[in-house]
């Protein structure tokens, strides 16, 4: 391996490397867990595992940054590895946020983890390893690529999710994310062989070669498999991204596990997801002819946009819990960047808006779910809007960084939740897409309902009497972490040109 | 004589009214007594500013530079005082107040400062900055004899709010205060705006802070009403984003670069039912916060539960950005389809604003109710001369914003100060006050006068103008004159519903023994209304000297309205691509964005003329 090569791959090499490293200091670092604790608190070593992971997950960005700034690494030594992985600006982009969107959860669980007594060290190399997989994911540019690092992003979140062992919910919901995903990821390998049938190619690009001669005088290729195959791939990704009407496990999956490994499905598993969304469509499937309205695939991403949209705004503005609530939001938000996916057909600067889209969400989410982790502690967790009552005037500082990333969901500007729908919705228009526009600016005016109710719980009313209160928790790492999004937040929203020209650059060469 | 003795010769009319006003008021506390000077002193300083200065020495002189980061400042000093409240302890309510105050002056100091330009046709202050290159979105600030008056509305009256809502609302100042300034600056904001995409951020900006005012410190369903403001002004706005975004499209599309700017996007000559449902977008999110028949129902819910303080800047300020948007953009993106709807427009701002604004106030029982339906009559007063679109008008229109935001104003303050001391708004528990409370019975009769426009205040001009632009208006045709007859005959049932509940608050037997022995106003209260009061005879008395600000703007108004409607009738039905206009050029084109390759050679240009003049 050459130095350009290392240079090239360092993002993955340091997260993977650190994901081993950390796995050996949980093993041997481990005191032995003292008489008289609960079966379930763990090695209580989170703190010091979540720093490192965080290092480690900020290098990756760091590197990520650098590689860029190194110069497009798809020729030269860096070829070497495609198809396999291509490590073009859309990788480093995509591995960049997804790296950023890490560490803010490994934070997150530093804080999390102690506070509700499920100390459990694995958290930790399980969150690199899947990270890992999903920097992998990003960069896939063959089918069995993609299929390892879905797995190997998915097995961690599985494991992620049922952290808490003790608990009926979180085994439910590790359950039923394990079920479905295995289900769509089975649908998809099925997909996969379809494609190989019918085209001899596993690598995206051979596949949108072979598509495109479909219907020359020569061609062998079969059109009806290739299209089995590219509905079943989607089917499988829409899972992933949980759009409609593939979301049924999302609600439940994200309120039983604990909060950061919502937070990080949230962001992270679904950013990837649409990398690879991305990617696959408009390589392998970016033949005219199935990019066009009349015969391709925009008119079904088209539709689940809008029914994603509708459905995760409706659904959300009737919960109780505001975890759920956060879980339909994120549904809704996957609508609006599959608006931008439609858009992609038509133009290269939609395909950046996606990116955009995603790296603001990414650290909107991320404060959200954040920020509720923050508004309670230990048996006394923040889960439905009553116990946010008065928080405004209780803890104002914790009420102030939730309406910050609130407000930047909802798309107010100047948060770069603003900007980014702004930027979605712009580029659909630039493809002509007006009825997505309107029917996109009326959804967020639905979902101004469900959030506004976060505000209105918090400053608006009083806890009931006699009502148990949540009490903020206190931690240095969970306000770092939302420290590190606020300033995301309000930089992309008030001066978005620099991370802007980024996402232009990345998108992927026609 | 000497420099320092001539500032000093110039300095003496500021003293001696701020002398008057120390001295004269019967007052024990000193800082009252230094309040009320300061705002004599600022009074004069407005009247003085206001006067049409008498040109001295060299005609360069007589022009003052224009300080291109004024209006910078005027935007953006409130929202570094709502970040500056931010890290100021809570602990310490007196600090915030006197932080916001301070800002709150010193913005008015700096708006003022607006009135030393004439204001000739075309932009003043203007301040351009490249925001987002690849976008074509620039930071485009300036203003015009429109905006101008709005500012200084805006700068006027929001401290004024703030300071008499200190006296009432006890507890959660900061967030008060936070509000307060974090909304002064959205809305002014909004009023420089000369980029769309800057206008929307604005527009967006004031939802928050006044939703919070509403809803901390409202009444018992202030929830609901905070929601429903919400709720209602959000969707307006997010169909005016669909229809920006397709304006801005439709430029790439004509002229082959991305823009959204107001200059270049005004030049569009869209197809016909483009430019229809832009209208329409644009249109529906003005009415709704200005808000129009048959939007109107949020208002007076907003106004009820809202807190005075709340309420003053609803009324005088907010729903003026309703009405400015429609002037400022759907009238000058738009001029066809505006035109075409104008007179059914017009109908409905005599019918639903004017008549049945009127009606509902007359059947009202809580005086804060009253007050709200009479500003739906009178916005409809203010789209009415927006729709008949001649230069009175316009001119009266504008005029007319100022008015009642300071009429309206004063009365919300008037009526908080009667819930002060009572907690009720209801006319059955009034009665007799007069006599009682003596100097707030007068106050309200001034104010009331004003409202509903007796000749000397400020009502009377603008309604008067406003009628008389819809008798002369060529967009409104022969329903001119009808419209002109109900809109009088409202200024009628205005007297009516006012003088009714004037006469049953204040005059006849003190029958409720609950209101003996109410303190009348006290010096907070007076320090309040007095610039108030002032402006309603100012305005009453001198109109010209309001109107000659805005003369030359409203004539370029009227003209490119009647322009661009007529381009519009020659766009012919089939065209289905949006194409451009000729540009006009002269002053209101300055600042027009230039396409990357003109800006290109522009700055090839200047490179070689560097050179050339290097050796």
């Amino acid at each position: 391996m050459s130095a350009e090569l290392i240079m090239a791959l360092s993002p993955f090499l340091a997260v993977g490397g650190g994901a081993l490293l950390l796995m050996l200091a949980e093993a041997f670092g481990a005191p032995a867990p003292a008489a008289g604790k609960a079966p379930d608190a763990g090695s209580g070593r989170s703190g010091e595992l979540a720093l490192g992971a965080a290092v480690i997950l900020i290098g990756g960005a760091l590197l990520s940054a650098a590689s860029w700034a190194a110069g497009p690494s798809t020729t030269g030594e860096a070829a070497k590895v495609a198809p396999h992985l291509l490590l073009d600006n859309y990788t480093l982009f995509f591995c960049f946020t997804l790296c950023i969107g890490g560490a803010i959860t490994a934070l997150l669980a530093g804080g999390y983890q102690p506070e509700h007594r499920i100390d459990r060290g694995e958290f930790f190399p399980l969150l690199l390893l899947s990270t890992l997989g999903a920097m992998a994911l990003a960069a896939a540019g063959d089918l069995l690529t993609l299929f390892v690092a879905l797995e190997t992003m998915s097995l961690g979140v599985y494991a992620m999710c049922g952290l808490r062992r003790g608990s009926v919910r979180a085994a439910e919901a590790a359950l039923k994310y394990f079920l479905l995903g295995s289900f769509a990821a089975a649908l998809m390998l099925f997909g996969f062989a379809l494609l190989y049938g019918a085209t001899g190619h596993m690598d995206l690009a051979g596949i949108g070669e072979a598509v495109k001669s479909i219907g020359a005088a020569e061609s062998t290729v079969s059109a009806p498999m290739v299209i089995v195959g590219l509905v079943l791939t989607l089917v499988g990704l829409a899972f992933k991204v949980s759009a409609v009407p593939f979301h049924m496990w999302t609600p439940d999956a994200y309120e039983g596990a604990p909060t950061p490994t919502s937070t990080y499905m949230a962001i992270a598993v679904k950013s990837a997801a649409f990398a690879v969304m991305l990617r696959v469509l408009l390589t392998g499937f970016g033949d005219e002819r199935l990019m066009s309205w009349g015969t391709g695939w925009p008119p079904a991403v088209a539709l689940m946009a809008v029914l994603t949209m509708f459905v995760g705004n409706v659904v959300a503005g009737r919960q109780e819990s505001v975890k759920r609530m956060l879980a339909y939001s994120s549904i809704a938000h996957a609508g609006y960047a599959m608006v931008g996916i439609v858009a992609a057909m038509r133009s290269e600067a939609a395909e950046s808006s996606v990116l955009f889209y995603l790296l603001v969400y990414t650290v909107s989410t991320a404060g959200a779910f954040g920020a509720l982790i923050l508004c309670g502690s230990r048996g006394a967790e923040a889960v439905s809007y009553d116990d946010l009552a008065g928080l405004g005037k209780r803890h104002p500082a914790a009420a102030l960084a939730f309406s910050l990333f609130i407000l930047s969901l909802l798309g107010m500007p100047p948060t770069g939740g603003f900007f980014a729908k702004f930027y979605v919705f712009q580029s659909a228009m630039d493809a002509g897409l007006y009825p997505l526009v309107v029917i996109g600016v009326l959804n967020s005016a639905l979902g101004a309902y469900y959030y506004l109710k976060v505000l209105v719980y918090m400053y608006f009313r009083e806890p009931l009497p006699g009502a148990p209160v949540a009490v903020p928790m206190r931690s240095g790492m969970v306000g770092a972490a939302l420290v590190l999004s606020a300033i995301m937040v309000l930089v992309l929203g008030i001066s978005p040109g620099f991370s802007f020209e980024m996402a232009l650059s990345a998108a992927l060469p026609r | 004589m000497s420099p320092a003795a001539k500032v000093l010769l110039d300095l003496l009319p500021y003293l001696a009214a701020l002398g008057v006003g120390v001295i004269v008021p019967k007052r024990k506390s000193l800082f009252e007594r230094a309040a009320v000077g300061i705002v004599a002193m600022l009074a004069l300083v407005l009247v003085r500013g206001l006067w049409p200065a008498t040109p001295s020495g060299g005609a360069e002189e007589a022009m003052p530079r224009e300080w291109p980061h004024l209006l910078n400042v005027v935007v953006f000093l409130p929202i570094v005082g709502a970040l500056t409240i931010l890290f100021t302890p809570r602990q310490s309510p007196a600090l915030l107040k006197r932080l916001t105050l301070g800002f709150l002056a010193l913005d008015l100091g700096a708006s003022l400062l607006l009135l030393r330009v004439p204001m000739t046709k075309g932009w003043h202050f203007q301040y351009i900055v490249d925001w987002l290159p690849s976008l074509g979105i620039r930071y485009h600030v300036a203003v015009d004899g429109i905006s101008l008056w709005l500012i200084v509305l805006t700068t006027f009256t929001t401290p004024i709010a703030a300071y008499a809502s200190f006296g009432s609302l006890k507890g959660r100042v900061k967030d008060l205060c936070f509000a307060y300034l974090l909304l002064q600056g959205a809305m002014l904001g909004a009023f420089v705006a000369l980029d769309l995409f800057l206008f929307y951020v604005f527009w967006e900006l004031m939802l928050v802070p006044m939703m919070v005012l509403i809803g901390v410190w409202g009444g018992v369903e202030k929830i609901k009403a905070a929601y429903k403001f919400f709720i209602y002004t959000m969707a307006g706005s997010v169909l005016m984003l669909a229809a920006i975004l397709y304006l801005a499209w439709a430029h790439h599309q004509a002229a082959g670069y991305w823009s959204f700017d107001y200059l270049a996007l005004s030049r569009l000559s869209l197809p016909r039912v483009a430019a229809w449902l832009c209208f329409l977008a644009f249109s529906l999110s003005f009415f709704i916060k200005v808000p129009m028949f048959p939007f109107h129902t949020w208002l007076p819910d907003a106004h009820v539960q809202a807190p005075t303080g709340g309420s003053v800047i609803l009324a005088a300020i907010l729903l003026k950005c309703g009405a400015y948007g429609y002037l400022r953009f759907c009238m000058g993106l738009f001029p066809g389809p505006a035109w075409a709807a104008g007179a059914n427009l017009a109908g409905i701002a005599v019918g639903g604003g004017i008549l049945y604004g009127a009606l509902c106030a007359w059947k009202q029982d809580d005086i804060k109710r009253i007050v709200a339906y009479s500003s739906v009559a009178h916005l409809g007063f203010v789209m009415l001369g927006l729709f008949a679109a001649s230069q009175a008008g316009i001119e009266g229109a504008v005029l007319q914003m100022v008015n009642h935001g300071i009429a309206t104003g004063a009365l919300f303050i008037l009526v908080g100060v009667i819930y002060d001391r009572r907690h009720t708004r209801l006319i059955r528990e009034m009665g007799g006050l007069a006599k009682v409370m003596p100097v707030y019975a007068a106050l309200f009769v001034i104010v009331t006068f004003a409202s509903i426009g007796v000749p000397g205040t400020n009502g009377f001009v603008g309604e008067f103008m406003i009628i008389m632009g819809t008798f002369v208006s060529v967009p409104l045709g022969s329903n001119g004159t009808m419209q002109g007859v109900l809109a009088a005959a409202g200024v009628i049932l205005a007297a009516i519903y006012m003088l009714s509940m004037v006469r049953k608050m204040f005059f006849g037997p003190l029958s409720n023994p609950k209101n003996r022995g109410l303190p009348d106003v006290n010096s907070r209260e007076i320090v309040a209304l007095s610039p108030l009061i002032v402006l309603i005879f100012v305005i009453g008395l001198f109109p010209g000297l309001f109107t000659s600000r805005m003369t030359e703007t409203v004539g370029s108004v009227v003209e490119r309205y009647v322009d661009g409607r007529k381009a519009f009738q020659e766009v012919a039905p089939e065209v289905t691509q949006p194409g451009l206009r000729e540009r006009r050029g002269g002053p209101l084109e300055r600042g027009y964005p230039l396409s990357p390759s003109e800006r290109q050679a522009r700055e090839q240009g200047a490179q070689a003329l560097n050179e050339g003049e290097a050796p």
